[in-house]
């Protein structure tokens, strides 16, 4: 394949370089001549551009098109120099205005090489067989020798051979400016392509699309406005006025972007070497914004492979399904195969940039790894809040259940035997005696076992907080303080079982501590929902001093709200009363 | 007087039924559900129902949910709420339905036959029974500073014992004075605690208990 680029570089330069030459040795002005050297210079740049391009990336189309842009522009010219052989002027009438559709197709397949809607494939065809039409039109019924002819388009050589395909003399030029406003609409069509496809870019897409946007709506634009003014694109236009200058440049343009973008895929190193020393420095968690940087695509993902779990995570360590490649996600996943490290999920434009994509994916290796562990390390975490969260529960429904089996099972024996104890009495009547102080000293007994039985199942759950909510349940923790309390605010609507479970709890738990240690003469209390969070408060005017660490109460109950994402704040300097302050997040 | 018994507990239904028997009192049906007890308040319009406030099938508030029940479609019939709890709110929440004929005791009465007959009966006759724990751990509440404080300790007898439902006899018969004394402490009472004087006899019960525990 190599050998078919050198040749057709070879003969694209020769045929650049038998074209001057040829014009040397007609009689032109020396402005013409100058520009046509220029131009053709031009097209040979282009054209080696082209090559080395298809060189390169030979799997990718854009190499080819690249190549047969200024080829086409070229081979027409053949009739000039040849014109005297009714082959080369054949090829040269087959190719003419070729140029065209290949530019088309070019700037619409950049940068993959594919056509990716329906709408540019339809209109690339048909700019292909429009500019088919036109050169069939002069392979048909061209005639140099017929006198209706001017010789515009043989304007340096006069009288040269006819195509090999003649059937008929007719007249062609008349037709000719047809066919120029005609090109006019399908050039306005191409803008409109052109302008859709910038739109409907990926950002990344879009910053790697838009310098050969910009040069193509120049070439488009320049062809739009000679049509315009002067009715053809036609040579004399394009060599004797200042257009001259527009068109060249444009037509330079296209291929120096593209070099550029070649060097910019070599000089991805370069970015790699960067990318290198910057995940010295990145914290571990932002691998992703480092990688994101380097290849150029905001949108990109890192997902992590846990080998424990056999799936992806995010660095976050939440699990991640990795989307199939599409025209819209594209998947690339590092490390050798068979045992992935990380998955890229980027911008299928970066396809084309493999290259960097893989030796970025290599370099980042070391910190992936490194985020890897992380991620690991935060899923662990948040299992472990789970599980923390739900032996909270499990706790709080245990309870419930204690306190039912102590009030319908022990609670009702206990009765049942006291009114045995009373009916034996009625039994033994005035026969009791002795037995009668015994009986008596019984049933103390037996109330007080009642009384303790029925703290210990308040204590361990309440049941009115269940069957009441919490305003009734704390009112009932402020009859029973020994502090008088001051209940300055609670929500009426129901909270959530954990969450009033927790506040009931904190509340009972400071009024207690309060009780024993604090010496003061009032404690407020308040519940609010504030910012989709329920706020509690309470606060004496006591002692103060008190120590969160020590104590199992206050340790527990701060533990118990992390377990509801909520905050624990206790505040008790020495001498200015205890401030216990909670925040626990609330649905709705 | 003419009484129905609903508890879930065999042994406590066929107890106290025994206990109230001694006690002259006639138990005409005894039923272990809040449904049941429904029916048969309906056929049988007893005087008192007696009803356990933990029943099938949730055991919260299921009992008290009945009294309700009972009190507005037969206003008649008195109900008298055994509970396990000792907070005041249910206590409240039985008499928002109206003050008479009605009454909450801690379960752990039935151990005293005849605390629990006069109970009945004094709702059978309309009246009202609050506990007396309840009503002395009202009192007994530490409050910042309070009208309480002005109470002279006779007075302070009176209020535990209008709390607890007593008529302005019953409690004259409790602390050996005359009713008319009784009175007068009354009034000393409303009017230091600045209630409404025009809340006569059981009306007044509701409007101690709220004071109390506010």
């Amino acid at each position: 394949m190599r050998a078919v680029r050198l040749l057709v570089w070879a003969s694209g330069g020769a045929l650049c370089a038998g074209m001057v030459l040829a014009l040397r040795a007609v009689d032109q002005p020396e402005l013409v001549k100058h520009r046509t050297l220029i131009g053709y210079t031009l097209l040979f740049v282009g054209l080696t551009i082209g090559v080395i391009v298809w060189d390169r990336r030979p799997d990718n189309r854009i190499g080819i098109l690249l190549t047969a842009w200024p080829l086409v522009s070229i081979l027409p010219d053949a009739r000039w120099i040849f014109w005297n052989h009714a082959l080369p002027v054949t090829l040269g009438f087959a190719t003419i205005e070729l140029f065209a559709p290949v530019f088309v197709h070019l700037i619409l397949a950049y940068p993959t090489g594919r056509l990716t809607t329906r709408l540019d494939r339809l209109f690339v065809g048909f700019a292909y067989t429009f500019a088919g039409a036109y050169g069939l039109l002069f392979l048909l019924f061209f005639d140099p020798l017929s006198a209706d002819e001017p010789n515009s388009d043989t304007c340096f050589i006069v009288g040269c051979a006819k195509p090999i395909t003649h059937v008929a003399t007719f007249n062609v030029h008349r037709i000719r400016h047809v066919f120029d406003w005609l090109a006019l609409p399908l050039a306005l069509i191409f803008l409109v392509l052109l302008a859709r496809k910038l739109v409907r870019a990926s950002p990344g897409g879009r910053r790697i699309v838009l310098p050969l946007s910009v040069a193509a709506f120049l070439v488009a634009g320049q062809f739009v406005a000679q049509i315009v003014l002067y009715g053809s694109s036609g040579v004399n236009t394009m060599t004797h006025t200042n257009w001259y200058w527009i068109t060249a440049a444009a037509g330079l343009l296209v291929p120096i972007i593209l070099g550029v973008d070649l060097l910019r895929r070599q000089s991805g190193r370069s970015a790699v070497a960067d990318l290198v020393v910057e995940l010295e420095r990145t914290p571990p968690g932002f691998v992703r914004e480092a990688l994101a940087r380097t290849l150029g695509d905001p949108s990109l993902e890192l997902a992590l492979w846990l080998p424990e779990r056999e799936s992806y995570v995010d660095s976050n360590g939440r699990e991640l399904e990795l989307p199939s490649s599409g025209p819209d996600r594209a998947v690339t996943v590092l490390g050798p195969p068979g045992s992935p490290i990380a998955a890229l999920l980027h911008d299928p434009v970066l396809l084309e940039r493999r290259g960097l994509l893989e030796a970025a994916g290599a370099a980042a290796r070391l910190a992936v790894e490194n985020e890897r562990l992380q991620a690991e390390l935060r899923a662990q975490l948040a299992e472990l809040r789970a599980s923390r969260t739900r032996i909270v529960q499990a706790g709080d429904e245990e309870r419930r259940r204690l306190e039912r089996n102590l009030h319908d099972g022990a609670q009702q024996r206990l009765l049942s035997l006291g009114l045995a104890l009373q009916l034996a009495r009625a039994e033994l009547g005035a026969e009791a005696n002795g037995a009668s102080d015994l009986l008596n000293e019984a049933e103390d007994e037996l109330r007080a076992a009642l009384d303790e039985l029925r703290e210990l199942a308040r204590g361990i759950h309440p049941a009115i907080l269940t069957d009441q909510g919490l305003p009734a349940a704390l009112r009932s923790l402020a009859e029973r303080s020994s502090v008088p309390v001051n209940i300055v605010a609670v929500p009426d609507e129901r909270l959530g079982e954990s969450i009033e479970a927790a506040a009931y709890f904190i509340v009972s738990e400071s009024l207690a501590n309060c009780a024993k240690y604090a010496h003061a003469s009032a404690v407020h209390v308040s519940i609010t929902r504030r910012n989709g969070n329920a706020v509690i408060d309470i606060a004496d005017n006591g002692a103060g001093g008190a120590n969160p660490t020590c104590g199992s109460g206050l340790r527990g109950l701060s533990d118990r709200i992390q377990t509801l994402d909520g905050t624990f704040l206790l505040e008790s300097p020495a001498g200015g009363g205890t401030h216990i302050h909670a925040e626990i997040p609330c649905a709705s | 007087m003419r009484v129905v018994i609903a508890d879930d507990s065999v042994l406590l239904r066929e107890g106290v039924s025994r206990l109230l028997a001694d006690e002259h009192l006639d138990v005409v049906a005894k039923v272990a559900s809040a449904e049941e007890l429904l029916e048969c308040v309906e056929a049988e319009a007893p005087d008192v129902a007696i009803i356990d406030i933990r029943m099938p099938p949730t055991h919260t508030d299921e009992g008290l949910v009945a009294a309700e029940t009972i009190r507005r479609s037969s206003p008649r019939v008195g109900v008298l709420v055994l509970s396990q709890y000792t907070d005041t709110e249910y206590a409240l929440r039985l008499l928002e339905g109206g003050e008479e004929r009605c009454g909450y005791l801690l379960k752990d009465r039935v151990l005293d036959a005849g605390q629990l007959a006069d109970a009945v009966r004094r709702v059978g006759d309309g009246g009202v029974v609050v506990d007396p724990e309840l009503v002395a751990r009202l009192v007994g509440r530490s409050r910042t500073s309070s009208p309480l404080d002005e109470l002279t300790p006779k007075e302070h007898e009176v209020l535990e014992l209008m709390a607890e439902g007593l008529t302005d006899r019953g409690i004259g018969e409790r602390m050996y004075v005359t009713p008319k004394t009784v009175e007068t402490h009354i009034r000393h009472i409303f009017s230091k605690l600045r209630l409404p004087e025009t809340a006569a006899d059981n009306k007044r019960v509701h409007a101690v208990l709220t004071y109390l525990r506010s």
